[in-house]
């Protein structure tokens, strides 16, 4: 009778081992929602009490994202350095006076240069700084050309306007280092042309330009 | 003779006046929007909608003339050099300047003829009426991804004919013992009575013992192998049947083929702290202002919805074309995640490895919603590590680690400087 006890819970058992395994088994196959970030287990380990960059974060019991918190008042970031000029119209026809480019020209600061443009500029100012590139095109108005109106602009001037942007172009200062900056302005000098040929051709330039187009 | 000829001049120089003059028509009415195009557009538009400069629809309803003989005279020399105009001391002048932040407008002095000038004002005056956008229907901002559902999952057709199985039995089960009863009363035996149905089936198992057993046993396997399976879906989003990943719906339906397809945008450009930092970056809105400050909407459907809200994250007026709304961060769903107990660099990888970010990222330029492609697991990683070489062409600040790699290794088997050569399959590389 023991016996005949004793087999029968064994049998039960091992019917609700099949089961739950079964039913473990079978949940796995539906397929994965795409919103859904997964099982996680254990999540101790995956999320830590250190502060991640993206994501929330639990504060006073207010959920904070990531992009509402702001530096700390008085701090600056790791090799920030300060840029005098104030973005006005005095700032920039200053900056235009006394700017200079201190880095001297190299051909690996142009080939630095050329490599920023392609990955900063190239779309809105095109691949020759004529204002033709795919967004540029889309623009309500497209951007100047450099060896265009914009062929005597002087170096102080392009740094400050990369820096605070121009026009309908934003400031691309928290994108860009002060040293990329002055590099890309060595690749627009570049694209600008020789300046002995702007002046002569600035001369020339109001019917020729409008004939051009 | 002579009076032959100069009738002659007459007639051609009569029409080289008319063809002067219609001409010069020609030219105003086509060249004033080309110029206004080239020269005008970046600052301003012809509707209401202010840029750098104010949008000059009704413009010269507002225009007061001043000391000038005509509106038109004003806007002529305004144009030609606006500084000078202002220091004239034109009540208007000063009016415009305040108004706009004592922006410097360019002067076209020497740039633009008077004809070019006179051009772009008759343009501004009547300017084309805009069509209504009904351009090329491009793909919407993404987000409804043209999958199929599939159909019903197969595991609700499953439980669906289980329960369909289980009712017919039951129903067959009910008429037969019913029957059996009948045919009993009719024979004169006893009623089997209220046999139930766990009684029942435990006389045909105690029958079919072996069948049952083999059954019982692949049933199990395949329900070890599912839980197996399941084991491996733990804290990777990934689907490694159909190879797709994570896809979460985004706040603002961004299209990556859009962004980095068509239009070419390098994605160092949004994602620009990819060669500096250990994180690629998720672009501030001021990044996507860069652009979208002049392109409020686009021939896409839907664009206009999408462009709004992030001015409104970035607290810009469209009116003013001030940033002087409050701001409201936008809440971007991190697609590649890895748990915190693994130390990942982008910098590591593509500045150094020179990796291209559609190694791990898979053809981003076709994708209208943001998606995983490769699994993450610590397996994806360390395979790459055992097969990718290392870059040691133009990475002279590893040159000396590199040479003496080659020295260690120098004839002992055919060797390919992998990853996992100078360490990369190292635990505390990864994990510490």
């Amino acid at each position: 009778m023991k016996m005949k006890r004793n087999y029968k819970t064994i049998k039960s058992t091992v019917f609700g081992l099949t089961a739950a395994t079964l039913i473990a088994g079978f949940t796995s196959c539906g397929k994965k929602d795409a919103n859904s970030p997964g099982v996680e287990f254990m999540p101790d380990m995956y999320v830590s009490p250190s502060m991640e960059v993206y994501g929330t974060r639990e504060i006073d019991g207010d959920t904070m994202y990531s992009t509402e918190f702001l530096p700390v008042k008085g701090t600056i970031a790791r090799g920030y350095l300060p840029y005098v000029y104030p973005n006005t119209p005095q700032g920039y026809e200053q900056a235009g006076l006394y700017l200079k480019n201190p880095i001297a020209l190299t051909p690996q600061v142009e080939k630095d240069g050329e490599v920023l443009y392609g990955k900063f500029c190239v779309h809105c100012h095109g691949a020759t700084g004529a204002g033709d590139g795919k967004v540029g095109q889309k623009l309500p108005g497209a951007p100047p050309a450099y060896n265009g109106t914009l062929k005597d602009l002087p170096e102080g001037k392009i740094f400050h306007s990369i820096t605070y942007g121009k026009g309908l172009m934003g400031n691309h200062a928290s994108i860009l280092t002060q040293e990329e900056r002055w590099k890309l302005v060595h690749y627009v000098q570049k694209l600008q042309g020789p300046k002995e040929a702007a002046t002569d051709s600035t001369k020339a330039a109001p019917t020729a330009t409008v004939a051009a187009k | 003779m002579h009076n032959h000829m100069s009738h002659f001049s007459l007639k051609s120089l009569f029409g080289a006046v008319f063809l002067f003059f219609a001409f010069s028509f020609g030219l105003k009415a086509q060249d004033g929007a080309k110029l206004f195009k080239a020269n005008c557009a970046v600052c301003h538009t012809v509707t209401d909608q202010k840029l750098t400069g104010p949008g000059l629809a009704g413009v010269f309803d507002r225009i007061q003339k001043g000391s000038f003989a005509t509106k038109e005279a004003w806007a002529h020399a305004w144009i030609l050099n606006s500084d000078k105009v202002t220091a004239s001391g034109d009540a208007y002048a000063k009016k415009i300047k305040g108004e706009n932040g004592n922006a410097a407008m360019t002067v076209f002095e020497g740039q633009l003829s008077d004809k070019d000038v006179d051009a772009i004002i008759a343009f501004i005056k009547a300017p084309p009426v805009e069509k209504v956008a009904d351009g090329p229907k491009g793909p919407t901002g993404g987000g409804e991804s043209t999958e199929a559902k599939g159909g019903i999952d197969p595991l609700y057709l499953l439980l669906g004919a289980i329960v369909l199985i289980a009712i017919i039995i039951g129903a067959l089960r009910s008429v037969r013992q019913s029957l059996q009863n009948t045919y009993n009363r009719k024979e004169g035996k006893p009623e089997t009575g209220d046999v139930t149905f766990g009684q029942e089936v435990k006389q045909w198992i105690s029958g079919h013992r072996r069948l049952v057993g083999v059954f019982v046993i692949i049933i199990g396997f395949v329900g070890m192998k599912g839980c197996w399976n399941a084991c491996f879906d733990i804290g990777v989003y990934y689907d490694w049947e159909t190879k797709k990943g994570y896809k979460p719906e985004q706040p603002i339906k961004f299209s990556h083929k859009i962004h980095a397809g068509d239009n070419e945008i390098a994605c160092q450009y949004c994602h620009n702290t990819v060669e500096k930092s250990r994180h690629a970056g998720i672009p501030s809105v001021n990044v996507c202002m860069n652009c979208h400050k002049g392109i409020s909407k686009t021939a896409n459907e839907g664009s206009e919805a999408q462009i709004a809200k992030i001015y409104d994250a970035a607290g810009f007026n469209v009116k003013t074309a001030q940033y002087d709304a409050p701001q409201n961060p936008l809440k971007w769903i991190k697609v590649h995640n890895l748990p915190d107990h693994v130390y990942f660099n982008h910098s590591q990888h593509v500045v150094v490895g020179k990796q291209d970010c559609a190694a791990c990222h898979g053809d981003v330029k076709k994708m209208t919603v943001a998606e995983q492609q490769a699994p993450l697991t610590m397996k994806w990683c360390v395979e790459c590590h055992r097969k990718t070489e290392v870059a040691m062409e133009g990475n002279p600040y590893y040159d000396r680690l590199h040479k003496a790699l080659k020295e260690k290794y120098k004839g002992q088997y055919d060797v390919k400087f992998t990853v996992d050569k100078i360490g990369g399959l190292e635990c505390a590389k990864c994990h510490y």
